[in-house]
C-alpha cells in the first residue's frame, strides 16, 4: 500500500496534468492558427470552452442509455488513475501498485471500451463508425504498444514503470540500440494514440462529425473535451516520464521536485510543438490504409526486440 | 469427509435426474433445480477444505472388473475443477428453472433435466477418477449426454452440429484411449498412481503425450480441432452452452494438465513449446473469427476458442518451466492458467445466461434483431456488461488479473528462458494483445448492438425483464466476476497451491492488497486500490459537472440524433456486420474475403465496371483443408470397404467361420 506521501504526489500529478490538459490542447489551437497565418483562439481558450458549455443545457438521444450518460465520467477517471501511476516528476511511479506496463495497457482497454460503446448507445450513424474505427485502431496499435513496452521491461528486468524509467535514465538496459528502437516505437504509438490528425480517424471531424463526440452536448461535452486533451496529456507523459526522463527526481524533496516540474512542462511544450507541426503538415491517413503505417511501427518494435536478443 | 460430501452430491444429481423423467414436467424442472442446486453447495463443500489444507482424499473400491479398481483421488487440482463446476451449476440450476419453464415448456423438460444433471454429474466423476478405464467411461458419459444437450433443439442446424461434434467428441476420447492403453501395456495397470511412477523413455513418453494432447485438445476446442465447438454451443438450450463453454472444455484443458503434467510429469520441453503455440494461435484467430459473427451464441462460443487459448499459454509456460527446471516459472504459468480457466468459466457461462435471457425475449440469435433491451431489461444488461467487461480484461474484474498473470508469466520467460523462449514468449504475448484488443471490440459490438440504440424488430420492442430466478443466476456469476478480481489477494493463494502442487514450488502471489508474480520487484497490482481510487476519481467529473447544476437548464431527454438533417431511423444505426467491416477488410486473407465486378450494373458498366462487392465465409480455410478432406477421406475409404459387404448373408457366414478359424489358430499357435 502506498504512502501518505507518494498518495499525496500521486494526487497532486493527476491534478496537476487535468489543469494543464486544457491549455496543452489550447496550446495546439494556437500552434496551428500561427502555421495557418491566422490570429488564433489565445491559449486559454479551451478554459473558457469547458466552463461556457457546462452551463449549457444537456440533450440526450431518444435511444442513448446509461452507458451514454455516464461514459465522459468513467473517461476521467479512468484517464486520472492513469495520470496518478505514471511516474512524471519522479524515477519511480508513486503508485506501484498500478503503476505497470500491462496494467497500464489494460487501463487503456478500458478507455477504449467504453469511449466506443457510447458512439454506439448514442444511437447516432457517424459515432456508431467512429466507434468502430477507435476499436479497430485499438486493435492495429495493440501490438506496436505491448511490444514496445515488453522489450522496455525487459531491458530493465521489470514490468513496473518506475523500474523501467530508472533503467532508461541510466541506460543500464545493456543494449543501447534496443533502447533508441523502443523510444521510436513508442513515440510512434503515442503520437497515433493521442488522436491527432493523420490517425483523428475515430472523431474525424470533417468526415465523421466529431464520431462518437457527435451527441454529447453541455456538461458531458465539457467533461470529454477535458477528457480528450487530458489523453492527449497521460500519452505524452508517457513518453516523457517513462523513456525520456532526463530532469525527473530520484528522491523526492521540494527543490528537485520543483526542477523536475520545470523539466517536465519543457519537455512537454517540446513534444506538444513537435507533435502540432507534424498534424498540420500532413493530411490524414484513407482509414483502411492506416494498417500500413502502424505495421511499420511494429516492425520498429520487432526490430527493438531483435536489438535486445542479440545484445547490441 | 470431504469425498462422502462428494459423493452425496454426485447422488442428488442423478436422483434428480431420475426423479426427472419420472415426475411430469412442472414437477421435473424444480426437482432439477433443487437437487442442482445442493449438489453445488456439497460440490463446493467438499472441494473448498481440500483447496484450503492441500491435502489429497483418495478411497478405492472394487467395482466389478477386476482389472480396474473405482478409484477417486480429490486432490488439489480435482478439487479446483469441482469448485469451478459447481460454482457454475448453482447459477445454471437457478437460471434454469425458470428458463426452461419458459423456453421448453411442453417439448421434453424431464428429458433436459435427466440429461443435464447427469452431464453435471459426469464431469465432477472425471474430474476425480484415479484409474484411466473409469476416467474414460466417465469422460464418455460426459460427451454423450453433452450430446444429447447439443441435439435438443432437433432442427437441422442442431443434428448436424450434434453430429460433428459426435464425431470429433469420440476421434478424441479414441487417441486418449490410445493413450493410456500405451500407458497400460508399458505398466501394467490402469491405475492412474502406477502411471505416474513409471519410467517411460522419452519417445513414448512424447507419443503419448502428443495423442492425449490432440484427444484433449479437440474437447477442448483449440485451433484446429475446434471446428465443432462454434457449431454445437450455439446449438444448445443456453444454460447448457454455459456448462458447455463454461467447463466442458475445461476438462480438456484439465485432461491436459492431468497427462502432460501430473502423469508424466512435462518431461520434454518442446511439450510445453507446443502446447503455448497452439495456444497462442487459438487465441488471436478464435477472436478474429468472433468478430465476424452476428449471431450472439457462435460469437461467445469462438471467444470461448479465443479464451481456451489464453488459458493454453499459461499452461504451456508452466510445462516449459517444469522440463526446462525452473520451477518458479512453472508454478507461475499454471497458476496463470489456471486462474483464466476459473475466470473464464465464471463470466462465460454468465455471459451464455445473459444471451439466454435475451434470446427468450427476442426470440432469435441474430444480433440484428434485437437492440434497446438497454432500456427494457436493466438489469440483464448489467449482468452482460459485467461479463463483457471481465473477458475483455477490464480493470479491475477478473478476467484482468489473470491475463495481468499470464503476461508477466510470459514476460518471466522471456527474461529468464532459453534463448528459444525469448524469442516466442514476446512474441506470444503480442499475440495474447492483439486478442484482447480485438475482444474489446467484439464485444462493444456484441453489447452495443444487442443492448443499445433503438428495437431492429417487433419482439425486441416488446421485451420484459427476465423473471427474478434468472436474474439471480446471473447476479451470482456476475457477483463471481467481480470477487475474484478485487478479492484477487484473497483468491490468488488458494489457485498459487494447486499450481505449486502441479509445477511442486511455492511462489509468493499476494500479500496484504497486492498481487505480484513471485517477486514484487517484477511488477505488482493492486486491484482492491484500483477499485477504490476509480469509483474515487469518479467524483472528480461528478463535483466538476455538479458546481454548474445550478446555472443550467435540466437535461432534454429524447431527442432525435442527428442525421446530417435527414429523420432518423433505427435501421441507420451501426448495425453487427458495419461495426466489424474494418477488421473483415484489414485481415481479410484469414476471412477468405475477396472482390469482385459486380455483374447487375451491367447497363452502367463503362462507368462503373470495377464497384467491387465483398463476399467472404469466415474460416473457409479449416473447412476447406482440413474438415473436407477429412470426410472425403472417410468417404473414399468407406467405399473400398463395401466389397465386404456383398447383401449375400452366405458370404457373411463365411466371415464368421472364418474369423473364428482365425482366433483359434491364434489361441492354438
Amino acid at each position: 500500500m502506498p504512502g501518505f506521501g507518494q498518495l499525496a504526489l500521486a494526487i497532486g500529478q493527476a491534478a496537476a496534468l487535468l489543469l494543464l490538459a486544457p491549455l496543452a490542447s489550447g496550446f495546439c489551437r494556437v500552434l496551428r492558427a500561427k502555421i495557418h497565418t491566422r490570429t488564433g483562439p489565445g491559449f486559454l481558450q479551451d478554459y473558457r470552452d469547458i466552463l461556457k458549455l457546462l452551463k449549457r443545457q444537456e440533450v440526450v438521444p431518444k435511444g442513448a442509455g446509461i452507458i451514454f450518460r455516464a461514459m465522459p465520467f468513467i473517461l476521467m477517471a479512468t484517464l486520472l488513475l492513469i495520470a496518478m501511476a505514471l511516474p512524471v516528476l519522479t524515477l519511480a511511479s508513486p503508485l506501484d501498485a498500478i503503476g505497470n506496463v500491462f496494467t497500464f495497457i489494460c487501463l487503456l482497454g478500458l478507455v477504449r471500451f467504453f469511449f466506443s460503446l457510447s458512439g454506439i448507445d448514442s444511437g447516432n450513424t457517424f459515432a456508431g463508425i467512429g466507434a468502430s474505427r477507435e476499436a479497430t485502431m485499438g486493435a492495429l496499435m495493440e501490438p506496436v504498444i505491448l511490444l514496445a513496452l515488453f522489450v522496455a521491461a525487459l531491458l530493465a528486468g521489470s514490468t513496473s514503470l518506475g523500474q523501467i524509467s530508472t533503467s532508461f535514465r541510466s541506460l543500464s538496459g545493456g543494449s543501447i540500440a534496443a533502447e533508441i528502437a523502443v523510444l521510436f516505437a513508442v513515440a510512434f504509438a503515442v503520437f497515433v494514440e493521442m488522436g491527432k490528425v493523420p490517425y483523428d480517424m475515430a472523431e474525424a471531424e470533417q468526415e465523421l462529425q466529431d464520431g462518437p463526440l457527435t451527441e454529447y452536448s453541455g456538461p458531458g461535452l465539457a467533461l470529454l473535451k477535458w477528457c480528450v486533451g487530458l489523453r492527449q496529456v497521460v500519452m505524452a507523459t508517457i513518453l516523457i516520464g517513462v523513456f525520456l526522463p532526463y530532469g525527473a527526481a530520484a528522491s523526492a524533496s521540494f527543490e528537485t521536485l520543483l526542477w523536475a516540474a520545470l523539466a517536465f512542462v519543457a519537455k512537454l511544450v517540446c513534444v506538444f510543438l513537435i507533435v502540432g507541426v507534424i498534424e498540420n503538415s500532413v493530411a490524414r491517413n484513407r482509414f483502411f490504409l492506416t494498417s500500413r503505417s502502424t505495421w511499420a511501427g511494429f516492425g520498429i518494435a520487432t526490430l527493438a526486440l531483435v536489438f535486445y536478443l542479440v545484445g547490441l | 469427509m470431504p469425498l462422502s460430501l462428494l459423493a452425496l452430491s454426485v447422488a442428488l444429481y442423478v436422483g434428480g435426474a431420475v426423479a426427472s423423467v419420472v415426475l411430469p414436467e412442472r414437477g421435473a424442472s424444480w426437482t432439477v433445480a433443487i437437487t442442482g442446486g445442493f449438489g453445488a453447495l456439497l460440490g463446493i463443500a467438499a472441494s473448498v477444505p481440500v483447496l484450503i489444507d492441500g491435502h489429497a482424499v483418495t478411497a478405492a473400491i472394487a467395482g466389478p472388473f477386476p482389472f480396474a479398481h473405482f478409484s477417486v483421488r480429490l486432490d488439489a487440482l480435482a478439487a479446483f475443477m469441482v469448485l469451478t463446476i459447481s460454482l457454475l451449476a448453482a447459477a445454471i440450476a437457478v437460471f434454469g428453472a425458470a428458463y426452461v419453464e419458459e423456453e421448453y415448456a411442453g417439448r421434453g423438460i424431464g428429458a433436459m433435466g435427466f440429461f443435464m444433471n447427469l452431464f453435471i454429474a459426469s464431469m465432477m466423476l472425471v474430474v476425480v477418477s484415479d484409474d484411466a478405464m473409469w476416467f474414460i467411461v466417465f469422460f464418455e458419459m460426459m460427451s454423450l449426454t453433452s450430446y444429447f444437450l447439443v441435439v435438443f433443439e432437433q432442427d437441422d442446424e442442431a443434428i448436424s452440429a450434434g453430429w460433428i461434434y459426435f464425431l470429433i467428441a469420440h476421434a478424441g476420447t479414441m487417441l486418449v484411449l490410445i493413450a493410456f492403453l500405451l500407458l497400460f501395456a508399458r505398466t501394467g495397470s490402469f491405475d492412474f498412481a502406477t502411471f505416474r511412477s513409471a519410467t517411460l523413455p522419452a519417445p513414448v513418453a512424447s507419443v503419448i503425450f502428443v495423442l492425449a494432447f490432440v484427444g484433449f485438445g479437440a474437447k477442448a476446442g483449440m485451433i484446429p480441432l475446434h471446428i465443432w465447438l462454434p457449431r454445437a454451443h450455439p446449438a444448445a438450450p443456453s444454460h447448457a452452452s454455459a456448462l458447455l463453454s463454461g467447463v466442458m472444455i475445461k476438462i480438456g484443458v484439465f485432461g491436459i494438465v492431468k497427462v502432460g503434467v501430473d502423469l508424466l510429469g512435462a518431461a520434454t520441453v518442446w511439450w510445453g513449446v507446443a502446447v503455448l503455440g497452439f495456444g497462442a494461435i487459438s487465441s488471436v484467430l478464435g477472436v478474429i473469427y468472433a468478430l465476424a459473427e452476428h449471431d450472439i451464441k457462435r460469437l461467445l462460443a469462438y471467444h470461448s476458442v479465443e479464451n481456451i487459448g489464453i488459458i493454453l499459454i499459461g499452461v504451456g509456460i508452466g510445462m516449459i518451466g517444469i522440463a526446462a527446471g525452473q520451477p518458479a516459472l512453472a508454478t507461475l504459468g499454471l497458476f496463470a492458467g489456471l486462474y483464466h480457466l476459473l475466470n473464464h468459466a465464471v463470466f462465460k457461462s454468465l455471459l451464455f445466461l445473459g444471451a439466454g435471457a435475451v434470446i427468450s425475449r427476442t426470440h432469435s440469435k441474430d444480433m440484428g434483431r434485437m437492440g434497446g433491451l438497454l432500456h427494457l431489461m436493466p438489469w440483464t444488461a448489467l449482468a452482460f456488461l459485467i461479463g463483457a467487461l471481465a473477458i475483455c480484461a477490464v480493470p479491475p474484474l477478473n478476467g484482468f488479473v489473470s491475463e495481468w498473470f499470464t503476461y508477466q508469466s510470459l514476460f518471466i520467460a522471456a527474461l529468464h528462458g532459453s534463448s528459444l523462449l525469448r524469442l516466442v514468449a514476446p512474441l506470444s504475448a503480442v499475440m495474447l494483445g492483439i486478442a484482447s484488443a480485438l475482444a474489446v471490440m467484439c464485444f462493444v459490438k456484441a453489447f452495443g448492438v444487442t443492448f443499445s440504440g433503438e428495437p431492429r424488430s417487433e419482439p425486441a420492442a416488446a421485451a420484459t425483464e427476465v423473471g427474478w430466478p434468472m436474474l439471480i443466476g446471473m447476479g451470482w456469476l456476475a457477483a463471481c466476476c467481480v470477487m475474484f478480481g478485487i478479492g484477487a489477494p484473497i483468491v490468488a493463494p488458494v489457485i498459487r497451491d494447486v499450481a505449486a502442487s502441479l509445477g511442486g514450488h511455492g511462489i509468493e502471489v499476494a500479500n496484504n492488497f497486492v498481487v505480484f508474480p513471485g517477486d514484487t520487484g517484477i511488477g505488482e497490482l493492486s486491484t482492491p486500490l484500483m477499485a477504490v481510487l476509480l469509483i474515487g476519481l469518479a467524483g472528480v467529473p461528478l463535483v466538476i459537472t455538479g458546481l454548474f447544476a445550478g446555472r443550467r437548464p435540466k437535461p432534454r431527454i429524447g431527442a432525435e440524433v442527428w442525421a446530417c438533417g435527414y429523420a432518423p431511423d433505427a435501421r441507420m444505426s451501426v448495425s453487427a456486420g458495419g461495426f466489424a467491416e474494418p477488421i473483415k477488410v484489414l485481415f481479410r486473407p484469414l476471412y477468405g474475403v475477396r472482390s469482385w465486378a459486380d455483374g447487375c450494373f451491367a447497363a452502367t458498366r463503362p462507368w462503373f465496371a470495377t464497384i467491387p462487392a465483398s463476399a467472404g465465409r469466415t474460416e473457409q480455410y479449416w473447412d476447406r483443408w482440413l474438415l473436407a478432406p477429412l470426410g472425403r477421406g472417410v468417404q473414399a475409404l468407406g467405399e473400398q470397404m463395401q466389397f465386404l459387404q456383398g447383401g449375400d448373408f452366405r458370404i457373411y457366414c463365411l466371415y464368421i467361420v472364418a474369423a473364428l478359424i482365425v482366433l483359434l489358430a491364434v489361441a492354438i499357435g
